[in-house]
């Protein structure tokens, strides 16, 4: 039992609102519906949870949820419903600014580079936060108290400070720099360029891995990597087989989410980013603040907007049939 | 126009006075237009009190500096100046366009007032500023000048040590001279970047056709992928400092400012872009009054002093005399030698050719 | 586990937390620069960036209009998000429930700058533009996703069983929610109000469409800053924001710990 300590199961408690907010629940999958809550846990709650749906005290709870979807028709609904208006109306009817849109090579290598740089995040933040979620699972309640507060410390500084930080960080004479130069291995070219994007949007963006993969990870239960040993089972093979495919929900959750939010980056690229490094966002940006052309950065904003959206349809089953599956085991 | 009775007796009573006035000896009449008429620096005590004005720039030391300079102008009027930035042609558009404008005085690049002047910017009514100081041929229709400054190539100085760039030719010769270029893409099409391009691709600048902005714009594109164009002023001194580009073109006062902190630059004086601010106000302004006496305020020589003082920027007051230290007068472009090494672009021909331009200079921003 | 693998793992866990926690820390240093530089290293040590963030107007103004926004929203959207999430609760039919609950959760989703320059084009036409109910609106219905996701959540492990009790035993609907309910689910509601807070208080991307110079927010402050001027005044206003939380989380942190012992 060496690898896996001893007091695993009391170990579990991570702060409450990390657990309330799991962005799971943005594709209607709650951490609880994942269906890999351990037996451990289970064992742990003293009573099941009644049916959830109940008949009395309730009537047609649907007036509740009327403000809150008044302000999104509002605020959300009819803004968007505007911008894709204005993609075909302006400067007159037609469909000349997807024509534009997807005639113009610039806006196609963009539109390419807006979607690698997102793929590049995402893998970044998996082979990341898979070890880091891991170890939070594996470490004393101390330690995990440590790495939990390195995940939440980010969230401490406002965005944009933290990407300012970036620039100073990353700049020929910035810090890494200078260590790099220190170590005798000369100046590497971060700023302005892809791949200090790529890095100063990782570290925005891992929390939102790190976190949901903790949260199913630390519902695997263990004993089946133990049996798999006990069997005979190589540790790697241990690993591959089991653990690797019970935790894998917790990948897709963390991984849509972020590659989903990376596509719609704007201050982090703006900012760390050159020119040849320009995402989708900020040529939106350019097109309605600085050419006030709001047919073409609206043609723009409906690309970004679908593309999101077919992301996203695609994933929700994947996600779905992967939990039953979990729910399955 | 509508006069009540009352008010119809009293001009006939100003009729008479002017009548009499005419008979008086010419000098009493000279010190009455006199006080009618505004001087450039001065306002009244108290006279904006309660009101806000917001006042738009480019930021940085340049902003912090007119504002330094139209600090007397608020103690004195009791106006709430508010400063917003940077300005850009877009936003004040959708101001504009929405008829809920909130800029009352912009401060813009070469070309903006000239482009869209009667259309954004308000014709101006030059009886109600004192343009008797600033030198000749800047005011236009719609605006008058906030300072004259330079754009120069800042080369990095351990990097060229013994054989230095020395003209615009040299910056886009990147095989004698390698390194990375920085230039400014804050917005506008750099015109004079543009004509000496189109020089060191072998044309006449002098002679330049509407399809040879696309042959200097090719000879930029050639500096290579390298090449940064950075957004804003605070960006290019950014690279000094960090010493992220080799050959950077910059603002004098940011070039100034960058020397200052400590940067390892030289700057190249041959053929340096003469460029001008402007100060306008926008159509819809909310007190237009007030912008003015803001404006002629900040044409006072005081203010054009501190300007200086401040920014190394030179004044349009034509008798300011700032006083500098040594790094803000090397960085002066009002100096007589200055004023000889200087290139100024053709701007009737660039106005005329404006939104042609502005495409293919955001295509080359965008990276391609 | 084969203890090179441990090392490994350790080692590559070290790295990462750096890497997350690196960002946040270098910002102190420049904070005290003498220069008005973001060059690193910083040269020498004052105060003066602090000194201009307390008593430039731009600045404090600023904050404040962002701790009024935050603070209005938090309670706004904590209001509609936890009604919202109790509909959805007792709602029974659970497609129509799963449907509202994904268009609910949509703003998160939503590219930024897309909703943004939405917001914008309706904001110019009913002059919402930089005005405390427009800011409010906006960054209500950014922050009301993390509401409903925390109330959700604990009304999900909430027995409702004993609220059946409640009812049995007289109480009215609105008592048995006041006095049975609302304490349960409380750990929900506020951290939902601290995510909402949060949520406007660090908001940019809309902010920086719908600001004007007579109403910005902090962050729109902080961007403006950052592109017009190399001015160390963010690396003070960066650290101020650090401290604050840290001594917010450490002081919640010690009470849960003595909650907890007693």
């Amino acid at each position: 039992m060496r690898h896996f300590p001893g007091n695993w199961i009391q170990a579990r408690e991570i702060p409450l609102h990390i657990r309330d907010t799991h962005p799971c629940e943005v594709f209607g999958v709650s951490i609880s519906q994942t269906g890999l809550a351990s037996t451990a846990e289970a064992a742990s709650e003293p009573a099941k949870p009644p049916p959830r749906r109940r008949l009395h005290l309730a009537g047609n709870a649907l007036w509740l949820t009327v403000p809150a979807l008044l302000l999104l028709l509002g605020v959300v609904g009819y803004p968007l419903l505007t911008i894709v208006l204005r993609s075909f109306s302006e400067p007159m009817w037609g469909l000349q600014n997807y024509v534009w849109f997807f005639g113009t090579p610039v806006n196609l290598v963009v539109l390419q580079r807006t979607f690698e740089v997102s793929a590049w995040v995402t893998l970044a933040c998996v082979i990341c936060a898979y070890p880091y979620a891991y170890m939070m699972t594996a470490v004393g309640p101390l330690l995990r108290m440590l790495l939990v507060l390195c995940v939440l410390v980010p969230f401490w500084v406002s965005g944009v400070v933290r990407t300012m930080a970036w620039v100073i960080l990353l700049q020929d004479s910035g810090v890494i720099n200078s260590a790099l130069r220190w170590a005798g291995f000369g100046t590497v070219r971060l700023i302005r360029t892809q791949q200090g994007v790529v890095i100063g949007m990782t570290q925005v963006l891992l929390p939102f891995m790190i976190l949901p993969l903790y949260s199913v990870m630390r519902g695997i239960d263990l004993r089946l990597v133990q049996a798999a040993r006990s069997l005979g089972a190589r540790p790697s093979r241990a690993f591959l087989q089991v653990y690797l495919p019970l935790s894998l929900p917790g990948v897709y959750a963390g991984a849509i989410i972020v590659f989903i939010l990376a596509l719609g980056f704007y201050i982090t690229p703006a900012l760390l980013g050159g020119p040849r490094s320009t995402m989708l966002s900020t040529l939106v940006q350019n097109q309605v603040l600085s050419l006030l052309n709001w047919g073409r950065g609206g043609a723009m904003g409906v690309v970004l907007l679908v593309a999101t959206f077919i992301l996203l349809a695609l994933a929700a089953p994947l996600m779905r049939q992967r939990h039953r599956q979990g729910a399955r085991r | 126009m509508l006069y009540s009775r009352k008010e119809f007796g009293r001009s006939r009573l100003v009729a008479l006075l002017g009548m009499l006035a005419v008979s008086m000896p010419l000098a009493t009449a000279t010190i009455a237009a006199a006080q009618d008429k505004p001087v450039a620096g001065e306002v009244k005590e108290g006279s904006l009190k309660g009101k806000t004005l917001t006042f738009v720039s480019f930021g940085g030391i340049y902003q912090d500096g007119q504002i330094a300079a139209l600090q007397e102008f608020i103690d004195r009027s009791g106006v709430r100046l508010l400063s917003d930035g940077p300005t850009e042609m877009a936003k004040l558009q959708a101001q504009v366009e929405s008829g809920n404008v909130t800029w009352d005085v912009v401060d813009t690049a070469d070309f903006a007032p000239y482009v869209h002047c009667g259309k954004l910017f308000q014709k101006l009514d030059l009886s109600k500023l004192d343009t008797s100081h600033i030198p000749p041929g800047q005011v236009g229709e719609c605006n008058v000048p906030a300072m004259n400054y330079g754009m120069i190539i800042m080369y990095n100085t351990e990097k060229y040590k013994d054989n230095p760039p020395k003209d615009w030719k040299d910056f886009f010769d990147t095989e004698k001279f390698p390194g990375v270029r920085a230039i400014d893409g804050s917005g506008d099409p750099i015109a004079g970047l543009i004509e000496q391009a189109f020089i060191a691709a072998g044309g006449d600048a002098s002679k330049m056709t509407a399809a040879d902005i696309d042959k200097g714009i090719a000879k930029i594109r050639e500096l290579g992928p390298d090449t940064i164009f950075w957004k804003t002023g605070a960006e290019s001194q950014q690279l000094a400092e960090a010493g992220e580009a080799d050959l950077i073109m910059m603002w004098t006062g940011r070039a100034m400012t960058a020397a200052r902190n400590g940067a390892k630059y030289t700057p190249v004086w041959k053929d340096w872009l003469v460029v001008m601010d402007h100060l306008a106000i926008p159509v819809g302004a909310r007190d237009p009054d007030a912008s003015y006496a803001l404006i002629n305020a900040y044409l006072g020589r005081k203010s054009q002093e501190i300007l200086t003082e401040k920014t190394s920027y030179s004044p349009i007051h034509n008798e300011a005399q700032p006083k500098v230290d040594e790094t803000t007068a090397a960085y002066l472009t009002s100096t007589p030698e200055r004023i000889r090494q200087g290139y100024q672009h053709n701007i009737p021909f660039w106005v005329q050719h404006y939104a042609p331009t502005v495409e293919k200079w955001t295509e080359l921003m965008a990276g391609n | 586990m084969q203890i090179h693998t441990r090392i490994v793992l350790g080692l590559v866990c070290m790295l990462v937390a750096v890497w997350l926690v690196a960002p946040t820390l270098v910002v102190i240093p420049m904070s005290f620069n003498e220069n008005k530089s973001l060059a690193f290293p910083p040269v020498g040590f004052s105060w003066q960036w602090y000194e201009n963030f307390l008593t430039n107007p731009e600045w404090s103004s600023s904050f404040f209009n962002s701790l009024k926004v935050a603070s209005l929203v938090a309670v706004v959207a904590t209001v509609l998000g936890t009604l919202a999430a109790f509909g959805l609760d007792r709602m029974r039919n659970v497609t129509t429930s799963g449907f509202l609950r994904m268009l609910l959760i949509t703003p998160m989703v939503v590219p930024g700058v897309v909703l943004a320059i939405g917001i914008y084009a309706v904001y110019l036409d009913t002059r919402l533009v930089g005005t405390l109910t427009g800011f409010v609106l906006a960054h209500t219905i950014l922050a009301i996703p993390f509401v409903l996701i925390a109330v959700s959540a604990s009304l999900e492990v909430f027995d409702k069983r004993l609220e059946t009790a409640a009812a049995s035993c007289g109480a009215g609907r609105l008592t048995a929610f006041r006095t049975v309910t609302l304490p349960l689910i409380l750990p929900g509601i506020l951290s939902g109000l601290l995510f909402a807070f949060v949520t406007s208080f660090d908001e940019i991307i809309v902010a920086l469409f719908i600001s004007n110079p007579y109403l910005k927010t902090l962050p729109v402050q902080i961007f403006t800053s950052i592109t017009r001027d190399a001015d160390p005044t963010v690396a003070a206003v960066g650290t101020i924001l650090f401290l604050a939380t840290s001594f917010i989380i450490a002081g919640g942190l010690l009470l849960g710990n003595r909650q907890r012992k007693g």
